[in-house]
């Protein structure tokens, strides 16, 4: 399965929420509401989560329809011709299932491996809830057996059992690293800003200007200037 | 067989562009209704002098014209039956204010600057074009009378701004610009000409005459009237379909179409700084500088892309003026950017190119696309509208002059909003990252913008920037309108139309 795609890698995690209730919400309603709540930009816990490339969350209610089961093989003409019965054709039409539980579903394409991405979750998620900080335990506190997970093996061991591996991984990015791409973003535009205001100045002058540029810019320095992740003004 | 319009039902404004048949003077008013049984009536009544699309010949042309459309709070101030209002599109039932985000309104274009008519709640759009001031007086004074006679059911919003300082004007005057000898020119007041381009469709009258450079490109190179439902309800479009949102009953739709209303304020001191300070650094005149902001030459219109530079419009200039009437026509819009897909003739940022990219958005590969310009021909908008006000001092901003600008497409969402969010105001289409186009984009005093005038590969030269690109141009106000057909306007003043 292509869960990778060059050093990026595709994340999609399904976990079951607790059937109940408490103080009048379904546990699904109350972990909903703290997906909601999340910040977004640069105030987002995932611009701490390094190398998050994109990532959602949200609850699954259902899947009402499975895909055609096997009787497609007769090209779904079932549906058009009368040669068949009613029943015949009835078993063509998809079949109806229901969840038994609704699911958190996180899905991520993010840069490297899966233990150091979630090893990054479990220490850097945090954000502030309207006044109140919480970390990545608040998001999942509902979901069915993670009562049992207190630190980073335990968590890493928790989403990979709610892993699904994906079919068909596009990464609508490059497969470099966040800071990289970051470093890169932040590089083209200060170079056009550079070019821009150099225009039709001497060649010895672009040149020591340029200089100061690279000084100030520093290109090999990943953890120089930089864009921040999420950052959402230039 | 080419399709046959019926133009005895379709508003004049949508099929005649009023001002290349020596309509001059134009007047808009707005109105808002206040009792539907009294509104319907007077819709009825000035039904009456509706203008259709019915050819003219020398004897039957008119010495006015009366075209009208209603807001989406208009059509419900007349009572249409929530079946019918519930069948237009999401775009049109919200109104360009709250669609602000979308066209990039913000700054000094935000609603709340607009002028004080657009702070309330607008209805009706009427517009009266004529061959004379006194032309256009004489219908708005029956107008007037009508408005009277309704008793109270329509009132004339008034809160327009005016050349001296009024911000209380009952009525929008647009007006051709003339020159020092008082004849009617087609400029407008950056000094560029405009309204070359428009598009052809299906079903327009002396089409093969037309086509040229303003129908659809053809795999052959050769030109073709766009589908008659890119302009008019309930006509197939170039999906090959009618549209996917529209009211019902069909009649109330068919024949009709939907128009995009923006006051455009015309920054001309900053146009004139701007271009005085851009030129210094430029290789090239100032006029060459200009022409490359809107991919036409300010004189004659002369395409950029095929006068690229002063010595090149010498000689196209001599040959224009060789040229007979239908050789000139040609010369002015029948072209492609085929022969410069990098830009480095009429820049990707020019105005013209923004709007119509004609066949490059394949980016030279051929048969990327069913037709060249497969992305163009589904964003295509009929451009209608006049100037507006006097340039009292052309060093400075303010004052009250500029362009009406009117589009009219089937869909506003697909084709005005989308060229204006998409193609004006970001360029990622273009692979010009976020550089909008220079004289319409809303840019940013805070984090102004910039556009690449690109060179010839392996010419050597280096690319030029022109940057710090103030807001030149600005809204005053608008809103969109549904212009329906006669037959659907007799429906709405009759109190029936039935969705059942």
């Amino acid at each position: 399965m292509a869960t990778k795609s060059g050093n990026a890698t595709a994340l999609t995690v399904l976990s079951p929420i607790k059937n109940g209730i408490v103080d009048g919400l379904s546990f699904a309603d109350i972990t909903r509401e703290r997906c909601l709540r999340l910040p977004i930009h640069e105030k987002s816990p995932l611009a701490r989560v390094p190398n998050t490339y994109l990532a959602r969350l949200f609850v699954l209610e259902d899947v009402v329809y499975e895909s055609l089961p096997g009787s497609d093989s007769v090209f779904n003409f079932t549906d058009i011709t009368s040669f068949f019965s009613d029943a015949a054709r009835k078993d063509a039409l998809p079949r109806k299932d229901n969840l038994q539980s609704k699911y958190l579903v996180f899905s991520s394409n993010f840069y490297g491996d899966l233990d150091a991405y979630l090893t990054g979750m479990w220490e850097k998620w945090a954000y502030d809830d309207y006044g109140v900080q919480r970390d990545i335990r608040y998001i999942w506190e509902h979901c069915v057996a993670f009562d049992q997970v207190t630190e980073c093996n335990d968590f890493i061991g928790y989403i990979k059992k709610c892993q699904l591996d994906a079919s068909l991984f596009f990464n609508g990015s490059t497969d470099d690293s966040l800071q990289e791409q970051l470093k890169s973003l932040y590089l083209k535009q200060e170079f056009t800003r550079f070019v821009v205001a150099h225009q039709g100045k001497s060649a010895a002058e672009i040149q020591q200007d340029f200089k100061a540029f690279i000084e100030r810019v520093q290109p090999e320095n990943l953890n120089g200037p930089s864009w921040q992740p999420g950052q959402s003004m230039p | 067989m080419t399709q046959n319009l019926d133009l005895t039902d379709i508003q004049g404004n949508i099929i005649k562009a009023y001002g290349a048949f020596n309509f001059t003077k134009a007047r808009y008013l707005f109105l808002r209704i206040d009792n539907g049984d009294k509104g319907r009536e007077f819709v009825g009544a000035i039904t009456t002098k509706v203008t259709s699309a019915v050819r003219w010949d020398k004897n039957s042309k008119p010495a006015v014209t009366t075209n009208i459309g209603f807001t989406f709070s208009g059509l419900q101030a007349l009572e249409l039956p929530t079946a019918s209002l519930m069948g237009f599109p999401e775009a049109f039932a919200m109104g360009m204010k709250r669609r602000k985000d979308i066209l990039g309104d913000d700054g000094p274009s935000d609603p709340i600057h607009w002028d004080k008519i657009w702070q309330e709640s607008v209805h009706i759009w009427l517009s009266i074009n004529g061959q004379s001031i006194e032309a256009v007086d004489e219908r708005y004074q029956w107008i007037l009378k009508q408005i009277d006679s309704s008793d109270g059911g329509v009132a004339l919003l008034t809160g327009h701004r005016g050349e001296n300082g009024e911000d209380d004007l009952p009525y929008q005057d647009a007006s051709v610009l003339c020159d020092a000898e008082g004849k009617p020119t087609p400029k407008e007041h950056f000094g560029y000409t405009d309204g070359i381009g428009d598009p052809v469709f299906e079903g327009q009258t002396n089409i093969r005459a037309r086509v040229l450079g303003r129908g659809k490109l053809t795999r052959s190179g050769q030109w073709e009237p766009l589908a008659t439902g890119e302009f008019l309800l309930g006509h197939v479009d170039e999906a090959m379909d009618y549209p996917q949102t529209a009211p019902t009953p069909k009649l109330l739709a068919h024949n009709g179409t939907f128009m995009v209303y923006r006051k455009l304020h015309e920054n001309i001191g900053s146009f004139n700084r701007f271009l005085d300070e851009q030129s210094k650094i430029f290789p090239g005149s100032k006029e060459l500088l200009a022409a490359k902001f809107a991919g036409r030459w300010r004189d004659n219109g002369a395409p950029v892309v095929n006068a690229p530079d002063d010595a090149s419009k010498a000689e196209w200039d001599k040959n224009y003026s060789a040229a007979d009437f239908a050789g000139k026509k040609r010369m002015l819009i029948d072209f492609t950017y085929n022969d410069d897909i990098d830009g480095a003739k009429c820049p990707i940022s020019a105005h013209i190119r923004r709007i119509n990219p004609r066949g490059s958005l394949e980016y030279g590969v051929k048969d990327a696309f069913e037709r060249p310009g497969a992305l163009v021909d589904r964003r295509r908008i009929l451009r209608r509208g006049l100037p507006y006000g006097k340039v009292m001092d052309a060093t400075r901003d303010d004052g009250n002059h500029g362009i009406i600008f009117m589009a009219l497409n089937a869909d506003i969402k697909r084709q005005f909003e989308f060229v204006q969010q998409q193609w004006i105001n970001y360029a990622n289409d273009f692979k010009e990252g976020n550089d909008k186009e220079v004289l319409l984009g809303n840019h940013d005093a805070k984090n102004p913008g910039k556009v690449v005038f690109q060179v010839e590969k392996g010419s050597g030269k280096a690319p030029h920037f022109v940057n710090n690109i103030p807001r030149l141009v600005e809204m005053r106000g608008g809103d969109y309108f549904f212009i329906p057909s006669i037959t659907a306007l007799k429906m709405i003043a009759g109190g029936i139309v039935d969705p059942t």
